[in-house]
């Protein structure tokens, strides 16, 4: 091969650069173009071909040329600022529960909720047309669907146990002085024990005697615990509250969810067709625009 | 001592107690025609004179003695009684005891609950008090043309007491002749209303008593929505919290983002400007609830002036 390049000559090589450099000219003019019209979907063709074709034409073999989509690699943060206003209008639509915060150009995080305790739940990536949830949050969400389906909440079994634990600290205080009582007479019975004892006590009656002892450091032992039930107490129905919250958010997101897409798995579906779902709506947009032209492209955008 | 001085001595003595009779008597006059205004006058003005008058009047008169039949405080009563008449506002009557006293009852409640003021001998004026516990719904002083509700008894009285009783229905109409009462006062006769949490207008802010909000207390209404339709949501200003009652009907527990210290009220929006926080807290369970369960987090301030809290 290099031997036949050679061959060429300096015209062709100068005649091919001509060709590459009216490539990315070309290239840059539709994109220009597009941006001048806010054509939205062009500009999401030019940025990734390959996927438009499969997704939206359903092509599937027609490459990327790296040669001049890296053109604009600087610029992904413009752009996908630039193409935040059309796409999280939709967004608002599709997903009313979402909300978006721009913390860096073109860079947007997810909350999930406008409510009183929402939580944040990833990231747009607008130039891809997809969110990028957080994987813990977003588990967490699956769970409590799942969960639901079997009447039971995410964190119901933790405040069980903390309301168990609680029920278990307030009889211990609530027993304080019974204890104290049977304190009283086990010491009495200690001491009538001990005086028994002495250098020929029965090995009957220094069993007694552990065993007394033994019942009496318990009771100290619920003692002790007693004294702190009342902060701990304070403790658990704190953790009650947060885990309470906790379930009361994951509620909300799955009403949210469900009122909108009928249940979790049509959410999944949705976001996994969204880069395809949000350019045909663009399409019908802009019917007036010159992509309405085309009608095997109307067709072929039709779905389901 | 001669006949002549002692004769003297004696007129004048008997003109002096004439004297004396007569100013009873005049002091009795007036007090006759004073009732009879009271009593018969169709002009709120004039009901609002014979009682200011009546409440000022001094009956003490060593040689003329007055049936003590009636007292201030009566008068008061026959006071809002009679002009609740004049303006056509029903579900209020007035009944007098065997000791001649009289007592308003307000028709929603039967005859279970009656209602007297009580003079404020410090200030002036009376307390408009329901009479097991003694609650004083609202102040009136008629020298300052002033009527004023106290938050914390309409709260004790109605959302603690009486909702356990009553329907919220009832309760809310049992109010309502007291609510016009104030109306006519400021509408009729220029005074300073102060309705407190009665107040409907949507800018209206009940402001909290703490000079401070533990932010768990609203954690723990959200909690209480999980198992609801209502959702709980965050002021655009993440100021407060904001949750939708009805279709129509908002509340809001925040601060103003723009004011450094951050006081605290709960406001009631609605279309028609009819809700009152009261109403809220009538008519909604899961907030009267919350309410009460964190009352000290989140009481309504009344005027300390005339109220302590």
């Amino acid at each position: 091969m290099a031997s036949e390049e050679k061959r060429h000559g300096a015209l062709e090589i100068s005649e091919s650069i001509n060709q590459q450099i009216a490539k990315k000219i070309d290239y840059l003019q539709q994109l220009m173009a597009a941006l001048k019209d806010h054509d939205d979907r062009q500009i999401y063709r030019l940025l990734d071909n390959q996927r438009y074709a499969a997704e939206i034409e359903h092509r599937e073999q027609q490459g990327n040329d790296s040669s001049v989509m890296n053109l604009v690699d600087n610029l992904a943060d413009q752009l996908s600022s630039y193409l935040s206003s059309k796409l999280i209008k939709y967004l608002g639509k599709a997903y009313p529960f979402f909300y978006y915060e721009e913390y860096q150009t073109g860079h947007y995080r997810i909350y999930f909720g406008n409510w009183w305790d929402r939580r944040q739940f990833g990231e747009l990536d607008v130039l891809n047309i997809r969110f990028v949830f957080d994987q813990k949050e977003y588990k967490k969400l699956q769970d409590s669907f799942e969960l639901a389906s079997h009447g039971k909440r995410y964190n119901s079994k933790r405040i069980e146990d903390l309301s168990s634990a609680n029920d278990h600290l307030q009889a211990l205080i609530d027993s304080t002085e019974e204890r104290s009582q049977k304190r009283a007479q086990l010491q009495s019975e200690l001491k009538d024990a001990s005086n028994r004892g002495g250098l020929f006590e029965s090995a009957k009656n220094r069993e007694t005697r552990e065993d007394i002892k033994d019942q009496i450091s318990q009771l100290e032992d619920q003692d002790e615990e007693a004294r702190n039930a009342a902060v701990n107490i304070r403790k658990n129905n704190q953790a009650v509250l947060e885990l309470s919250k906790e379930n009361t958010i994951l509620s909300y997101e799955q009403k949210s969810i469900t009122d909108v897409f009928g249940s979790f798995e049509d959410f999944a579906l949705a976001n996994r067709n969204l880069y395809a779902n949000y350019l045909k709506s663009l399409e019908k947009g802009n019917s007036d625009n010159q992509h309405a032209k085309n009608d095997d492209e109307k067709q072929v955008s039709d779905h389901d | 001592m001669t006949e002549e001085k002692v004769t003297t001595n004696t007129s004048s003595k008997v003109l002096a107690l004439s004297n004396s009779i007569k100013e009873g008597l005049t002091v009795g006059e007036k007090y006759v025609a004073l009732l009879n205004q009271l009593a018969s006058t169709e002009q709120s003005s004039d009901l609002l004179d014979a009682m200011k008058q009546l409440d000022a009047i001094d009956l003490t008169n060593a040689f003329v003695k007055f049936p003590q039949h009636y007292e201030t405080a009566d008068y008061y009563l026959l006071f809002m009684y009679r002009l609740l008449q004049l303006n056509q506002v029903e579900g209020v009557s007035l009944h007098e005891n065997e000791d001649h006293s009289l007592a308003l009852q307000l028709a929603n409640f039967g005859d279970k609950i009656t209602f007297k003021f009580e003079l404020d001998d410090k200030q002036g004026g009376a307390f408009f008090t329901e009479q097991e516990n003694h609650e004083p719904l609202f102040y009136l002083n008629l020298e300052k043309t002033a009527l004023r509700f106290s938050n914390r008894a309409l709260v004790n009285f109605f959302i603690v007491r009486e909702i356990d009783h009553y329907s919220d229905l009832d309760l809310a109409a049992a109010i309502k002749p007291l609510i016009s009462f104030a109306h006519i006062l400021k509408d009729q006769l220029k005074f300073q209303i102060d309705l407190g949490i009665l107040e409907t207008a949507n800018d209206f802010l009940a402001r909290l008593s703490q000079p401070e909000l533990d932010l768990q207390v609203i954690d723990k209404l959200f909690v209480e929505t999980a198992d609801s339709d209502y959702r709980l949501l965050n002021l655009p200003h993440n100021n407060g919290a904001s949750l939708q009652l009805d279709r129509e009907v908002h509340i809001e527990l925040g601060f103003d983002p723009d004011d450094y210290s951050r006081q605290w009220a709960f406001r009631v929006v609605d279309n028609d400007e009819e809700v009152s926080f009261f109403d809220v807290l009538l008519h909604y369970k899961m907030i009267r609830d919350w309410y009460l369960d964190n009352r000290e987090a989140l009481a309504v301030r009344s005027d300390p002036l005339i109220f302590a809290e």
